[in-house]
């Protein structure tokens, strides 16, 4: 019954109402933001270094790049979260809060 | 000062390199890390701050509950079905249940908790805190502009620059 209405509010988030409206347009600053922080991981990279690393390493930096996710890179990877996040500072791929 | 706040484990091992970490626990007395996060944590460095800081009581393991991973797959399920918000992991997804549950901000530097609290009617009023926000609370004009900078290298976490301008920082 919550699951539903919550579902129903996320849906009408384009809906006309001005709340609705107003929310919807957040949301659409905020995924902006998001894809402005992965231009920004992109470039800030140090692709060098990246593609030096052995693998399953090199694949998780380079999830990070796209997504940004440090837990979501490492569950998928397998290298754990902590030596994830040490490589990422030597890879120079900047976590961002939108 | 706050009492208790849940933190998600990735926002904890970066807030934990930051020189001034400590500034942390004037905000909160203590905090809680849901032990589903802790197998994540490996090295023997990040480990022993943890500990360490368990055994002054500043941090508390939370064990896993029933009631806690029930409202987690509700907001999981929902949160990822739902077109336009960012995706929520598990222990993320049971960090924000902890916290909707018991009244508690949730600590983390991901974007999906946030705004899936501004967005889902049933998570409306849960406070979600990041780093800038508690950098915020505890520091005002040229101090708050110093420790952002120094957080910022420390962590090599960055601020949007949307984010800067609303907490009035100028770097």
């Amino acid at each position: 019954m919550k699951a539903s209405r919550d579902i129903a509010t996320a849906q009408t988030l384009s809906a006309p109402t001005s709340s609705a409206r107003r929310m919807a347009e957040q949301l659409g600053d905020y995924l902006k933001r998001l894809e402005e922080a992965k231009e920004l991981r992109r470039r800030s990279a140090d692709w060098a270094y990246i593609e030096s690393r052995p693998e399953p390493l090199r694949t998780a930096l380079k999830l990070l790049v796209e997504t940004g996710d440090l837990w979501y890179s490492s569950k998928l990877s397998g290298v754990p979260l902590d030596e994830l996040n040490e490589e990422r500072k030597r890879a120079r791929i900047p976590l961002v809060v939108a | 000062m706050m009492s208790l706040a849940v933190a998600d484990t990735c926002f904890l091992i970066n807030w934990l390199s930051f020189r001034r970490w400590e500034g942390i626990f004037r905000l909160f007395y203590r905090i809680l890390l849901p032990s589903i996060m802790l197998p994540e944590l490996r090295s023997r460095r990040v480990r022993g701050k943890i500990e360490e800081l368990v055994y002054r009581g500043s941090l508390v393991i939370l064990p896993r509950a029933d009631y806690v991973d029930r409202e987690a797959l509700r907001i999981f399920n929902l949160v990822n079905s739902t077109p336009g918000l960012p995706r929520i992991d598990e222990p993320e997804a049971y960090g924000l249940a902890y916290a909707a549950l018991h009244g508690l901000p949730l600590l983390t530097d991901n974007a999906s908790p946030k705004v899936a609290a501004r967005s889902l009617s049933s998570l409306r009023g849960v406070v979600v805190y990041d780093s800038l926000d508690l950098l915020t609370l505890l520091y005002r004009g040229s101090e708050l502009r110093a420790a952002v900078e120094e957080f910022m290298s420390d962590t090599s976490i960055i601020f949007s620059r949307e984010r800067l301008r609303e907490a009035g920082v100028e770097l």
